[in-house]
């Protein structure tokens, strides 16, 4: 019963703002070319989901996404690690990393679409350059961070460097290493909406797009309200796969 | 022929000199106490004879040849067991790790991993995180782990230093007990005078800030008392006192 009170009182407020939008573009905003009611929103939403374009668009950006920070992450990861371990690799490596890291990820649109067209290949490269960066950085704090006492009991043990990396360094780091990624998950998924919506005639932002320009509030509305759910869902799943790997790896200490 | 041999061994850290040449040498199956203040090098000395570290001059060898990084032959056991673990591994899974690192096939190691376990006296304990286990028994999850390595010799590095009184006495007597049974030689670094006579067969002690005239080893003791040794008659036993109060005095006026 308690329970019940507590999502009523948070479910409140959402539904007197949508009573209310819904008020005003039926009556004062009447016609407005910004704002639609919400239930013809809703109707926009059906149908976009019953024509299958929802579905398409979502599998799109959020391919790309998971691509890109798939990409990002391990390249980020590997050359984090490497960075972290190594005071002389740290050196030579700063200067690059300092100059490139502050390029606004969405800058390199345009290159990348001279570089691959129109598509996914275009929406990756920019997800990976965007993601890269924070994986990098927080991957060579996290590798810096490890143990020492570890590593002597790895060269007392024998283990070899491969195998120092597997079973130590990639273990102690993992707790930070999921912070980070999910750190990643939100950038990818900002990121391939904003190339969409900028160039890639493809997925979530583009399909806004469209609604927008085509002077449709209401399934523009309806496609703002899914990227929010769709957001909202990704990070929520990536928040509860960071806690349980917490959990289980011992937290971060 | 000896096992360790420390050939005037001297190291320098930061400009200092921590270990002013040091001659001796460690027969196998021989427990070697070394005792010290703070400061004297008693560590490093260790660290340097497990290859963490070079000498700066003279040479640690073993069998007659240079140590010149760690070995799977020669343990290492830390005093802060706590970081010596893995977290993330339970006890089972840390002692694990020394038949990995040494290509154990994996059929091979259950049975190698559960006789270490009951050594130590963990074979209750083999599927908890170090997390869940006192100070105590995480020590002995890294025996255990040093053990399965079969290392030729075990260096231990104050092991039992920021344990209660009981539970050092009782590990003191286990360890006393396994060494014998095996044969393990030892070379075990503790600030604690009694614990160094009770345990060695031999006990080395070290200086601070050593001069020419008073070089890092201070005194190279005998220790004749019988095995097996026992807490209370061993620490009543007039050479037991009469070591005691010996080493004491090389201690107290350097």
């Amino acid at each position: 019963m308690a329970r019940l009170f507590r999502w009523f009182q948070a479910l409140a407020f959402p539904a007197v703002l949508i009573a209310a939008l819904e008020w005003y573009t039926r009556g004062p905003g009447a016609g407005s070319e910004a704002l639609a009611p919400p239930s013809l929103a809703l109707k926009a939403f059906w149908s976009a989901i019953a024509d299958g374009t929802l579905w398409q668009a979502t599998a799109f950006t959020l391919g790309s996404a998971a691509l890109g920070l798939l990409i990002g992450a391990l390249l980020g990861l590997l050359l984090g690690i490497v960075l972290g371990l190594s005071p002389r690799a740290a050196r030579m490596g700063f200067l690059s990393i300092e100059v490139l890291r502050p390029v606004p990820s969405v800058a390199l649109i345009p290159l990348s679409l001279l570089v691959f067209g129109f598509g996914l290949r275009m929406e990756v490269a920019v997800v990976a350059f965007a993601t890269f960066w924070p994986m990098l950085v927080l991957a060579q704090a996290a590798a810096r961070q490890v143990e020492p006492r570890l590593l002597e009991v790895a060269l007392a043990l024998g283990l070899s460097p491969r195998e120092r990396v597997t079973k130590i360094v990639i273990p102690a780091m993992a707790a930070r290493l999921f912070v980070a990624l999910r750190l990643g998950v939100a950038i990818a998924l900002v990121v391939a909406v904003t190339v969409e919506i900028a160039a890639n005639p493809n997925g979530m932002g583009y399909a806004i797009m469209i609604a927008q320009q085509s002077l449709d509030p209401a399934l523009m509305l309806a496609w703002l309200f899914w990227i929010g759910v769709v957001g909202f869902l990704v990070n929520e799943l990536a928040e509860r796969a960071q806690a349980w790997v917490a959990r289980r790896m011992g937290g971060v200490r | 022929m000896s096992l360790l041999r420390f050939d005037d061994v001297a190291i320098h850290l930061g400009g200092r000199e921590i270990l002013s040449p040091t001659r001796f040498e460690v027969s196998r199956g021989e427990f070697v106490c070394i005792i010290g203040p703070s400061g004297c090098g008693k560590t490093t000395l260790l660290r340097a004879a497990a290859g963490f570290v070079q000498p700066s001059a003279g040479a640690v060898l073993r069998h007659g040849k240079p140590i010149t990084g760690p070995s799977r032959e020669v343990a290492f056991v830390f005093q802060d067991y706590g970081r010596a673990l893995l977290p993330w591994r339970t006890v089972e899974g840390n002692v694990s790790l020394a038949l990995e690192a040494a290509g154990v096939p994996a059929a091979e190691r259950p049975a190698r991993i559960a006789r270490v376990l009951q050594t130590v006296g963990l074979a209750q304990h083999a599927h908890k995180f170090p997390v869940q286990l006192s100070g105590g028994m995480q020590q002995r999850a890294q025996i255990a782990r040093c053990l399965a390595q079969e290392p030729e010799v075990m260096m231990m590095d104050e092991p039992f230093g920021a344990l209660d009184a009981m539970t050092r006495e009782s590990l003191q007597d286990e360890l006393s007990r396994l060494v014998q049974d095996s044969g393990l030689t030892v070379m075990f670094v503790t600030h604690d005078l009694e614990e160094a006579i009770y345990l060695g067969d031999r006990v080395i002690a070290l200086r601070a800030n050593p001069t020419p005239e008073h070089p890092s080893l201070a005194a190279m003791i005998d220790v004749p008392i019988p095995r097996p040794r026992d807490q209370l008659s061993t620490k009543e036993h007039p050479e037991f006192l009469r070591l005691r109060r010996e080493l004491y005095q090389f201690l107290g006026h350097h």
